[in-house]
């Protein structure tokens, strides 16, 4: 999808080229990011000075709202291209960053309840991913692509494992649209659920880590709702990324005992390969600030930072979304990603709604 | 379809180090930055 912005490789070329390549692509990201920024506090403002009845829209729906319209209504020139194809790396930085605004005491502990369910949520997901592409008759590694998808993280999974099980492009390219095409339609649904069902902040945030697939909707998701809601959804959906490469491997296996797949002949390094690192950097910030190795005002700042990482992300979020190119995707992966996924997020809703039960989160 | 999947090329066929390792340098660079108060105060 998103040919109009065809988001091409950062790294190639020499360094300096390549650095100067991203600046103009990084600076309409950082425009979009702040004007929804800025959009937040003056329409707050004017419409309190007048007295209105008016919802209080943050600035990660501002962003995201202002890339879309971008990307969906200009053909964005080709100069920032390199740029916006960084909303990544913004991603993967806010995630370490943020390792500073948790205590370690709560990583372990929303992290052992996010584990516990992860590994409930992602069995149950590629059980029912499974059996949807069956009764809807999609090519076997199609299914197998929707399964990894919506079970882990999204877009990367469905890379990782498109390398791993010998998957062909046009099935990469199903998989991939649908489960944007339904991480966008999340950033609206979730935080209107949960909305209307009152949840708290730790549950709203532990059900969008868990219920969203992509990365970067899954942190918008969470902010949507609330900062700490946040928090707690980039930490449900990391724990979600760390078993990418367990699942990966398990289908890797499978299609190399079918001899359609490459044999994985040395497993920890598959593993290792597959693992998310940026995972490691968030444990250690947070490790670092249990460690008191900064002072609260320091705290605080790498907090800030990872807002201002993130909201780079919530535009890129926009402008990545081209609804045009989502249409033109066939219709039976996109009605089996959607049954899937809204049977994911009742299924999620439902362990969380028990995990809140016993836990009292 | 090809700009999405480049938009994560890096971790295509699972080789996240590079963005991974970029997010982690500059991350712990900024964290240093903030440690010994050469950014002080980052407001939001």
């Amino acid at each position: 999808m998103a040919s109009s912005i065809s988001l091409t490789r950062v790294e190639s070329g020499k360094p300096l080229t390549s650095a100067l390549r991203i600046v103009p692509g990084v600076l309409l990201l950082a425009g979009i990011g702040y004007a929804g920024k800025t959009l937040e506090h003056s329409v707050n403002a004017y419409a309190k000075a007048h007295h209105w009845t008016f919802p209080n829209i943050e600035y990660v729906l501002w962003a995201i709202l202002i890339g879309l319209v971008i990307s969906n209504t200009l053909a964005i020139p080709k100069i920032f291209q390199p740029g916006i194809a960084t909303y990544e790396f913004w991603l993967k930085l806010g995630i370490v960053l943020l390792g500073a605004r948790f205590v370690l005491a709560d990583v372990l502990k929303l992290g052992g309840i996010s584990l516990g369910l992860v590994v409930i949520e992602i069995t149950l997901s590629l059980a029912l991913m499974t059996l949807l592409g069956r009764l809807f008759k999609l090519k076997p590694k199609l299914t197998s692509l929707l399964a990894i998808g919506s079970s882990v993280c999204g877009v990367s999974a469905i890379i990782a494992a498109k390398g791993a099980i010998d998957a062909d492009d046009e099935d990469s390219s199903f998989a991939i649209a649908a489960i944007l095409a339904l991480g966008a339609l999340s950033l609206f649904t979730f935080p209107a659920i949960a909305h209307g069902l009152h949840m708290n902040d730790v549950s709203y945030g532990l059900w969008a880590g868990l219920g969203v697939d992509n990365t970067a909707e899954a942190t918008a998701a969470g902010a949507l709702y609330s900062d700490a809601a946040g928090k707690v959804a980039v930490l449900a959906k990391t724990t979600r990324n760390a078993m990418i490469g367990f699942v990966v491997l398990a289908y890797a296996l499978y299609w190399a005992g079918r001899g359609q797949a490459e044999a994985v002949t040395n497993k920890a390094a598959f593993l290792w390969k597959k693992f998310p690192k940026f995972v490691l950097g968030f444990l250690l910030m947070s490790l670092l600030v249990g460690f008191h190795a900064f002072s609260k005002g320091q705290v605080a700042s790498l907090g800030n930072l990872s807002k201002w990482a993130f909201l780079l992300t919530f535009a890129g979020v926009g402008l990545r979304t081209n609804i045009r190119d989502m249409s033109k995707q066939g219709l039976r992966p996109f009605i089996v990603g959607t049954l899937g996924e809204i049977l994911i997020a009742c299924l999620t809703l439902g362990l969380v709604v028990t995990a809140n039960r016993i836990w009292g989160l | 379809m090809s700009s999405d999947t480049s938009a994560t090329t890096p971790s295509s066929n699972g080789n996240s180090l590079s963005l991974d390792a970029w997010a982690l340098i500059v991350a712990f660079l900024l964290a240093l930055a903030v440690r010994f108060d050469i950014f002080k105060n980052i407001p939001w």
